[in-house]
């Protein structure tokens, strides 16, 4: 029990010292810093470097690293970060994505995808307590912390740059009021909280003992929930979030296993955020609507599409293409139909109802197994099997998610990023073999197995979505989702119960995402749990936002850009990822609504 | 300024559509351009060249590249020169099917590696069985690749439940009788081969005192492994890659467990790890073997990479593949019918892992193949007699 008390303790640590920089740069921005994760990668790499290819001493690499981490958070916020924040949030954190997918991939190219050893330059197991043993870097890291926060602490609460963070972190426009220049106290933050990213990245590699180019991301994504669960922009809460995270973490893993991990993680988030909505030190938010749409809305008028247009899309897409495209356009072409039947099915809950769910990976993943289970052994035709995917996948995730619709805020997007991936977890938990053979579409006894077959499946899916899309919002329910997203008080006082519209949109969302599992599943013949990951839950998040949040035909558009941008970019496949991530800046930046969305 | 940069944006942007068009383009034209007067062959790759798999897929290429070169230094395949096609698929499932369809769509390709994970590489098979086109998934150990897969996949990787049988037995060989166990707790790889070892150890009455599954994107396995070895084992088994056993072997020793250790792979982060010395495997491949063949690849290797300290068995398995798709398509002929055949008759094709190659033609696999015990000593692996 020691042992596990000590192991937790160790872990906790870690994640405390992320965490902190996420909450401060949330709490001056309020911006979901997705590009902080590959800080914590980026430090561990570059620290590797330093010391055993150029061969500086320990103290002298970690000072070097923490000023390139500093120096690259700096040209970040005021390149990307900041020039989007400003007005558009939701678009920043998209734009800090890009960064981090730029960052991950420059740090592979410069030093190898290849996992490295970190050389040891503090003794990691001359210590012990009982039979755990524990080193001077361990002792370090914990002083580190310690100093890290009393520093922290003292700087925010006396210095006037830290009265300043304080301020602006308050109400940011006050603060602008009273004379304090915002722009440069949120230069300073994002400068420290890159540059503790980087110290972060070099404790973990110290800790694990090897490192590569992706390496923090798993640390990163527990920091993060180390900082929500502490109340995100409280920096105290951050240390005991970690700490708190990493005790009850050990003992998790150590009554159910490693493979519960990230189960046991999103269980503890959404309890404490069920029971304290605002985290363990935050405040409960007061904020009307969610802050990443609410303000959006108003924002931006959606180009106005001619009617001739439509007809030109319905040919082109559903005639021309499978009659002219060779295999290999329609098979990308299936993929981005897919994605855009989940991403319109997305917009109800993105656009219309306000919340920005992050885990849409998880009713995806439940489509696809119900629908794959479901014909497999129960021999359903797969044409039952589609509708129904769809709506076990809405009834499973609504009970789900039910708990959590009390949440506000940022609160409800890691809230739902943590159902996603507990809900894929829990599917690994148990059928952790993948399904194989599963049945394709048939017709009549012929097997609809080519490209041109699924393509005219998906397209024929994705006319429905959109038509009943159309439909939904163009109804008196539709109009109340709408309110709802729009300013959540006003709703209430109208007689709206908020709560429950929410979840019905998450329901109609996990519908089509359910869909979309199916028509995956039937399509590759084989799934397992890898497939369903973060990055797909981000990936249809990206898509909804670029095509326009609000509108389900942008969902196509945004799938086309995405998708088929990837695949456009094989010509340079060392530099795929980093140009996929600029395109993705340079179009959020000037149409930070969506493409299909002029700017107000 | 802001008009100059949205201007540069907009050409950015439609100067890489234009660019990537005709890419896809020049794809398609017609390859018969080569000095010796005969067409080229091409064989396609589907791997990882960015995101988390990427150091497999390098590992690959350099030594594609190096047997290409050498193929093509010896006449090629009767005079055809040889020449790979990489497509990048990040073994991602979405990616190795389009990359399949890519591959099936182009004429000119006779044969395809890859992919490098089963979790890509299965999805894919239905695309290149329906386009008869060899998937030739020379790295995939899961057995269900050729098992459920049709005449159409192939592979020279000994399997997983192979390879774990084997060290069940040799572990209760070396006079072992319990053992605590960590493996990795993954659909195409980590649960198959526990499933093999724990059936295996059963038969041969090697004790498991615990197992935990544990997942290779986590950091600290300590909690795992205090359960783990709690029943105070004999020694320890990780069923896992080479930079999870880094990580694992490294936090044994930290929580104070010092019997054998039995796992790893020939990979650079595990042979660096100091608490790794003594770590004891099965080796398909290794670059200590004084057979010739081994020998000439590992200098040609070094001399080709100078930069690479390491010979592991990624590169030796991608060169062998390499050299049995050549082998193979001399018997055979170049086209995709006729390097089916090819596989189907080749015969004691001579490689670095196993020393010759003949296919078990039911299993599609490596007839009977071999392992040999290797100990990391001084971060390099040697064969082992104890």
């Amino acid at each position: 029990m020691l042992d596990t008390l000590i192991a937790g303790l160790l872990r906790g640590n870690v994640y405390a010292l992320g965490a902190v920089g996420i909450s401060l740069v949330f709490g001056v921005m309020n911006v979901v810093n997705f590009a902080q994760f590959s800080f914590f990668g980026l430090g561990a790499m570059l620290s590797w470097f330093f010391i055993v290819k150029i061969g500086l001493p320990f103290w002298l690499a970690l000072i070097v690293v923490l000023a390139i981490c500093g120096a690259l958070g700096l040209l970040i916020n005021v390149t990307v970060v900041r020039p989007l924040a400003k007005y558009l949030p939701l678009a920043a954190m998209l734009s800090t994505y890009a960064i981090s997918l730029i960052l991950d991939n420059a740090s592979q190219m410069a030093f190898s995808a290849q996992f490295r050893v970190f050389p040891d330059v503090l003794p990691t197991s001359n210590l012990h307590i009982g039979n755990m043993r524990f080193g001077t870097s361990d002792v370090v890291m914990l002083g580190t912390t310690a100093v890290i926060m009393i520093v922290m602490t003292l700087f925010l609460k006396y210095g006037k740059v830290g009265r300043a963070i304080r301020a602006t972190a308050q109400d940011q426009e006050a603060a602008l009021q009273m004379g304090i220049p915002v722009g440069q106290v949120q230069h300073v933050s994002f400068v420290i909280a890159s540059a503790l990213g980087g110290l972060a990245g070099v404790f973990i590699a110290l800790y694990v003992g090897v490192a590569n180019p992706t390496s923090g991301l798993d640390v990163g994504l527990t920091a993060f929930v180390a900082a929500t669960l502490g109340g995100l922009g409280s920096l105290v809460g951050a240390v005991i979030g970690g700490f708190v995270l990493g005790v009850l973490e050990a003992f998790g893993i150590h009554f159910f296993g490693d493979t519960a991990r990230e189960i046991i993680v999103f269980v503890i988030l959404i309890v404490v955020l069920i029971v304290r909505p605002g985290g363990l030190l935050g405040k409960v938010p007061l904020v009307s609507s969610e802050p990443l749409t609410g303000t959006f809305l108003g924002k931006g008028r959606p180009i106005r599409i001619p009617r001739w247009v439509w007809l030109a899309a319905f040919v082109v897409g559903g005639v021309v293409i499978p009659l002219v495209a060779n295999d290999y356009v329609l098979t990308t072409g299936t993929q981005v139909l897919i994605y855009a039947i989940i991403a319109a099915g997305f917009t109800v809950t993105a656009g219309q109802a306000g919340v920005m769910a992050l885990g849409q990976a998880g009713p995806i993943a439940i489509g696809a197994y119900t629908s794959a289970l479901l014909s497999l052994y129960l021999h359903f035709p797969f044409w039952v099997a589609l509708p129904v995917a769809g709506i076990v996948a809405a009834v499973v995730a609504s009970i789900l998610a039910s708990p959590i619709w009390g949440v506000k805020g940022h609160y409800i997007s890691i809230a739902t990023l943590g159902l996603g991936i507990a809900i894929v977890a829990v599917i690994q938990l148990v059928l952790p073999q993948g399904l194989y053979n599963i049945p394709v579409p048939e017709w009549f006894g012929t097997p609809l197995n080519t490209p041109q077959a699924y393509y005219l499946i998906d397209f024929g899916v994705l006319v429905l979505t959109l038509l009943v899309m159309w439909r939904i919002r163009r109804s008196h329910l539709g109009k109340v989702i709408s309110s709802v997203g729009s300013d959540e008080v006003a709703a209430l006082a109208s007689g709206v119960r908020g709560r429950n519209y929410k979840a019905l949109s998450f329901a109609v969302s996990g519908f089509f995402a359910g869909i979309g599992g199916s028509l995956l599943a039937h399509q590759y013949t084989y799934i397992d749990p890898t497939i369903f990951t973060m990055l797909m839950s981000l990936l249809v998040v990206t898509i909804v936002i670029l095509g326009g949040i609000n509108l389900p035909y942008g969902a196509v558009i945004g799938a086309i850009v995405l998708i088929g941008a990837m695949e456009l970019l094989r010509f340079t496949p060392e530099l795929r990822i980093i140009v996929y991530g600029l395109v993705l800046i340079l179009a959020v930046r000037f149409r930070p609504g969506g493409i299909l969305v002029k700017n107000a | 300024m802001k008009k100059l940069l949205r201007g540069a944006a907009v050409v950015s942007v439609a100067s890489l559509t234009i660019v990537g068009l005709a890419a896809c383009a020049s794809d398609s034209a017609a390859s018969t351009d080569s000095s010796s007067g005969k067409s080229t062959v091409y064989f396609g790759v589907s791997a990882a060249t960015t995101g988390q798999y990427a150091q497999y897929g390098e590992q690959f290429k350099e030594a594609f590249d190096l047997a290409v070169e050498q193929v093509n230094a010896k006449g090629g395949i009767d005079g055809h020169p040889v020449a790979l096609k990489y497509e990048d698929s990040q073994s991602d499932p979405k990616q190795s099917v389009a990359v399949a369809q890519k591959f099936v769509g182009d004429d000119s390709i006779s044969l395809v590696f890859g992919d490098y994970s089963s979790a890509a590489s299965i999805p894919a098979s239905p695309i290149y069985t329906a386009g008869k086109l060899l998937q030739y998934g020379f790295n995939n150990s899961n057995p269900d690749f050729t098992a459920k897969g049709t005449q159409y996949q192939w592979s020279t990787s000994i399997t997983t439940s192979a390879t774990y049988t084997w060290t069940a037995d040799y572990i209760k060989k070396q006079g072992i009788d319990s053992v605590g166990v960590s493996y990795l707790n993954t659909a195409d790889w980590g649960i198959p081969a526990f499933d093999a070892f724990k059936a295996e150890a059963k038969k041969v009455g090697l004790k498991i005192t615990d197992a935990e599954g544990v997942l290779d994107t986590s950091d600290d396995y300590r909690p795992s492994l205090t359960k783990a070895v709690a029943g105070k084992p004999e020694a320890f088994v990780h069923i896992g890659y080479g930079p999870d056993a880094a990580k694992i072997v490294t936090q044994l020793r930290a929580i104070g467990y010092d019997k054998t250790f039995y796992g790893g792979q020939d990979e650079e982060s595990f042979d660096g790890t100091k608490d790794a010395e003594g770590a004891i495997n099965g080796a398909e491949f290794l670059a200590s073997n004084p057979a010739k063949e081994v020998q000439d690849f590992v200098k040609a290797f070094k001399k080709k990479y100078p930069q690479e300290t390491e010979v592991t068995g990624f590169e030796a398995g991608a060169y062998d593949a390499l050299n049995v798709a050549v082998a193979a398509a001399k018997i055979g002929g170049t086209s995709r019918e006729g390097i089916l055949a090819g596989f189907k008759k080749v015969k004691d094709v001579p490689s670095v892992v196993y020393g010759k190659i003949t296919f078990d033609q039911s299993t599609r696999r490596v007839a009977s193949p071999q392992l040999t015990p290797s100990i990391l000593k001084d971060g390099s692996w040697v064969a082992y007699n104890g």
